[in-house]
């Protein structure tokens, strides 16, 4: 009888007492891992995850609050050009919200790396970034969770628009002016004044031929070694075989390059170039025939080795091409 | 290579009728070789018109020869954009089909029976040697005539302009490059001269350019720009005052002739420049024809600052707007531009593929230009600067950096061998010892110099030969034992449609093969390479990409009889419509109840063909079309039945059964296939109720309004078609 009683109390005890202490245990944790990510997101508002802090933080389950991450690629050997575009408007959406006068710890803003965390993209059998995927404070993410980047974009705006659909918190985007295109001008304008200034009783160097042909002939180079394509294409400076570990430099299709390849393209179109004038100077400068000599061969070594040089380039990049000159 | 090694002795100083005589046969020269360099095509298929725009400059010029001038210019066209039409000869530049038709009058009425296919054939090949003949002129002002001669053979078969002037390329572009030239000669020598004459030359060849081509806007900034250049420089003179205020009047009115054209350069802001300079060259004449009365110069010479200022921010903000709208423009990603493979940046692969040598020598001749520079030098590096910036954001205006490119290597290579061959350059001053050996130091420049030359030869020949020489209308394939087959797909099945349907049968297909539609197979179609109007290409992306109900809808509405695509599958063609299907659907409306982009890939995000492929893609009536029947045919014993050779895999719907079409024709080689539209059954579709004016009007609007069909998103076809239904 007092050992039923006794037992019975027992498992009374044991049945109030055990939900209290892992309520308890889990409230702890919780604020604990609340507090962890606070402290994360008042460093940087994207808070960067690898595999192990993507199972604790978001995966474990005693969570109050949601979080968004971007799963991307950012590592230039991947030539995401999207992920940059991508990461640049996510920041632009979590700055808004790390610096609003709402923020609360509702909700957080994180991204994966996928070289980083490749695992993690294993785990939600992932093969394509930029995704936007929302883990809610209860329950499993939902297919609404995955934001539908082709459709919708990746403007902040919409973003927030997705946000405040899943999460029901407001964020009103904040684009930081930005001040670095009027400065710039604004710094050239200032030096190009102050050199006119400097030399106001000498405005000689307006009249000066070779500075003027100097930056035209700067500018059809660059042109011609295809910057503007790099400029909107993007590309990464050379690839880096990941395991061999050897450097490419120059891309292997006729229809792509590296920014390293167009260098050297604009080296060797510069190189031809002066080879040319250097010929014709030796012909009419009136400096001595020894210097004379030495400038025509110069010119005509200059032409025939670059040219040739860029032409095997050119070999390699256009497969089928049959005509090559003193080097393959 | 006769013409180039020719072009070398032009510089010698000859008597002044042998000098002419030389420079006629190397120009006849160059134009032989011009000409003969573009008959690749001609000589290894037939005299045909190649690819997809001249097809419709073909038909426009057979519609002026056949029904004249005035036909031509109020021509109606309802053959085409069914059930829209085109207003053809407002719409088009007509010089091309102008001087094809002008040329086949003046044969014919010598009694030169030629047909007008065989002239637009053959018109571009004898462009270019108008062009090389118009470059040495302007190279001629420029520099000397050793130098002219060798940029008219350097013209004559580079291939950045051979790409667009191939015999069959009947194209705006092939007569465009000579009135450029031209134009421009023109404007040299008026600014040389300063005479009213060579302006109003100049200006009736800037009219021809403008009835030829849209990149009269080139000249219509460039001069501009040139002038003002030189008002910078303190270069004004009456010379250039006479020749831009002639050149500004007379180029506007003529300009504004062209019903294409019409009240644009008064209104949009690419002409401002032009109209910005010409008050500014008026002001500054003035203030020039003060600075002779008065004598307060200081405040004049601030007055000047400040109108140039002004000027130049107004010069500045015009360019700044155009370059914003280019760059917004390519940022947007407007899907049916960006389809287009030739509005792409240009690598510098293609610089060096269209121009070889001369790419790494041309800075050496704007080098020399600005060292010595001059009035018309001025004009040509401001030329080379702004073509070579243009070239390098958009690949298809490589055409316009190539004459330049040509100009001024041939001033760096003429220059150099100005001093390195020839006897009579010889200085006075060495002493005796040094000459053999100097002799020989020159010989030898000479010689590389020469080689280099030859290369660019041998490199434009192979250029010509192995990339811009294909019809594309007629593709040949080449057995391991080098014998050759002809593909004649295309126009077997242009040829089934002209000979077996209803002659006002539409046809619809992707809007790459409109113009070879109504050109060949003489049919009605829904939209074609002109692309005025996205929502109706829309509409034919929808229809390929939705299931065959949806499409079948889609086609009822827009009374299509006969669908045409092209499947490359069976002999691995790789420019087939399952490879172009992804620009469909991007084209077509997105609404997110409708199928999506994503919805095409595969959950790994691949665009598969076989059996992992998405079940959207593999139900989508492009690809019922495509592989019907396709899963019976084995091609050879090494794959299983229904194997792609374009893609590389077995397809993975092979039991393809179709309800509203049915298989009209396929080519030999499957590369096109046409389907008939099946008319509703008599028994079918008839849930509606009888038609009540009264209440169909109202309904329309209140569900409209409500939004909660899922078909109300289809465009206004459909809109009407899901209303009968409904009601």
């Amino acid at each position: 009888m007092f050992g039923k009683l006794f037992i019975s109390l027992f498992l009374l005890f044991i049945f109030h007492n055990d939900p209290a202490d892992t309520q308890k245990k889990k409230e702890t944790l919780m604020s604990e891992k609340v507090t962890q990510m606070m402290e994360w997101t008042s460093k940087r508002s994207v808070i960067r995850m690898n595999g192990d802090k993507f199972r604790r933080f978001v995966k474990a389950p005693p969570r109050n609050y949601s979080v968004v991450i971007m799963f991307t690629a950012l590592q230039p050997q991947r030539q995401c050009g999207v992920c940059k575009q991508a990461d640049e408007e996510f920041q632009v959406l979590a700055n808004s919200w790390r610096y609003s006068s709402a923020f609360t710890n509702k909700v957080f803003f994180a991204t994966v790396d996928f070289d980083e965390g490749s695992d993690v993209f294993q785990m939600l059998s992932m093969n394509s970034a930029p995704t936007f995927l929302h883990f809610p404070a209860k329950g499993k993410p939902r297919k609404t969770d995955t934001y539908e980047l082709q459709v919708r974009g990746f403007a902040a705006e919409q973003l927030a628009r997705w946000v405040a659909d899943r999460t029901d918190v407001q964020i009103r985007i904040i684009r930081p002016p930005n001040y670095a295109g009027p400065l710039l001008l604004g710094f050239l304008l200032a030096v190009i004044g102050g050199l006119a200034y400097l030399r106001r009783h000498n405005l000689e160097f307006l009249f000066n031929k070779n500075v003027w042909a100097f930056s035209a002939l700067c500018f059809v180079l660059i042109m011609t070694s295809g910057q503007m394509w790099n400029h909107i294409r993007g590309p990464p400076y050379a690839h880096k075989n990941p395991s061999t570990g050897q450097v490419s430099y120059i891309h292997g299709s006729s229809q792509a390059q590296f920014v390293a390849e167009t260098h050297i393209v604009l080296l060797f179109n510069a190189a031809v170039t002066m080879g040319m004038v250097l010929l014709c100077e030796a012909a009419t400068s009136d400096l001595d025939i020894g210097k004379r000599k030495i400038m025509c061969v110069a010119g005509i070594g200059l032409v025939m080795l670059f040219f040739s040089w860029l032409l095997s380039v050119f070999r390699a990049k256009y497969h089928g091409y049959p005509y090559s000159f003193l080097m393959s | 290579f006769t013409p180039l090694r020719g072009g070398l002795s032009g510089g010698l100083s000859q008597p002044a009728g042998w000098q002419s005589l030389l420079s006629f046969t190397i120009l006849f020269l160059a134009w032989l070789a011009g000409f003969s360099a573009r008959l690749f095509a001609v000589i290894r298929f037939e005299s045909i018109i190649h690819e997809f725009d001249p097809w419709f400059n073909y038909r426009a010029t057979h519609h002026l020869t056949t029904n004249g001038f005035y036909e031509f210019l109020n021509w109606f066209d309802e053959r085409a954009w069914y059930p829209l039409g085109r207003i053809v000869g407002g719409t088009v530049y007509p010089g091309l089909m102008v001087t094809a038709g002008l040329i086949h009058y003046v044969l014919n009425l010598l009694h030169v029976t030629v047909h007008i296919r065989d002239v637009c054939v053959f018109l571009a090949p004898v462009f270019s040697g108008l062009t090389s003949i118009s470059t040495f002129l302007l190279t001629k002002e420029l520099w000397n005539q050793g130098a002219g001669l060798m940029a008219a053979c350097f013209i004559a078969i580079v291939p950045g302009y051979i790409s667009r002037s191939v015999a069959g390329s009947f194209d705006n572009e092939g007569i465009a490059i000579f009135a450029l030239q031209f134009t421009y000669y023109l404007w040299v020598k008026s600014v040389k001269t300063g005479s009213v004459f060579w302006s109003i030359g100049c200006c009736l060849s800037y009219f021809y350019m403008v009835s030829a081509w849209g990149g009269y806007v080139f000249i219509i900034n460039l001069i501009p720009l040139h002038v003002f250049v030189l008002l910078l420089m303190q270069r004004f003179s009456k010379r250039v005052y006479i020749a831009y205020s002639t050149f500004y009047i007379i180029g506007l009115v003529l300009s504004m002739q062209i019903p294409f054209v019409g009240f644009q350069p008064i209104r949009t802001s690419e002409h401002m420049a032009a109209a910005g300079v010409f008050v500014l060259l008026q002001v500054y004449a003035f203030l020039q024809y003060l600075k002779d009365r008065l004598t307060k110069q200081e405040f004049q010479t601030l007055f000047f600052l400040g109108v140039s200022l002004a000027a130049g921010a107004v010069f500045l903000s015009v360019i700044y707007l155009t370059y914003t709208g280019r760059s917004s423009y390519a940022k947007i990603h407007i899907p049916i531009i960006a389809s287009v493979s030739e509005h792409q940046p240009t690598t510098w692969v293609s610089f060096f593929f269209d121009l070889h040598i001369l790419v790494c020598t041309f800075p050496a001749g704007l080098w020399f230009c600005i060292k010595n520079i001059n009035d018309e030098r001025v004009f040509v590096a401001l030329y080379a600067i702004s073509a070579v910036y243009f070239a390098g954001v958009m690949v298809r205006l490589m055409l316009t950096l190539t004459p330049v490119v040509c100009m001024l290597s041939a001033v760096a290579f003429s220059s150099v061998f100005e001093h390195y061959l020839g006897d009579d350059m010889k200085r006075q001053s060495p002493p005796l010892e040094d000459s053999s050996d100097e002799d020989d130091r020159k010989n030898a420049v000479t010689m590389l110099m020469l080689m280099l030359l030859m290369m660019f030869a041998v490199h434009c020949t192979w250029v010509t030969s192995n990339a811009y020489s294909s019809p594309s209308v007629v593709l040949a394939s080449y057995n391991n034992d080098g014998s050759r087959n002809i593909l004649d797909d295309f126009r077997e099945a242009y040829y089934w449609l002209r000979q077996n349907t209803d002659e006002h049968a539409r046809v619809m297909s992707w809007w790459d093969y409109g113009y070879q539609i109504a050109g060949m197979a003489n049919r009605t179609t829904l939209v074609d390479n002109n692309t005025w109007n996205n929502s109706h290409i829309a509409l034919v992306g929808k229809a390929m990409s939705s299931n065959e109900t949806a499409a079948y809808d889609i086609m009822r509405s827009l009374d299509v009889d006969y669908v045409l695509i092209i499947f490359g599958g069976v002999i691995g063609y790789s420019g087939d419509d399952i490879n172009k299907f992804l620009w469909m659907v991007r084209i077509s409306p997105s609404v997110a109840s409708q199928p999506q982009e994503s919805d095409y890939f595969t959950p790994q995000g691949e665009f598969r063909v076989d059996k992992a492929g998405s079940p959207t893609l593999l139900n989508c009536l492009m690809y019922k079309m495509s592989y019907y029947r396709f899963g019976e045919m084995q091609l050879d014993f090494r794959t299983p039945p229904g194997f792609d050779r374009t893609r590389n895999a077995e397809i993975g719907n092979k039991d393809i059964k179709l309800k509203h079409l049915e298989e009209a024709f396929t080519s030999e080689h499957w590369l096109v296939r046409i389907y008939k539209v099946k008319k509703p059954e008599n028994r079918d579709r008839v849930e509606h109720k009888l038609r009540g004016a009264d209440t169909t009007k109202q309904k329309y609007t209140s569900k409209k309004v409500s939004g909660g069909a899922e078909a109300s998103s289809e465009g206004v076809f459909i809109q009407e078609r899901t209303q009968l239904d409904g009601t």
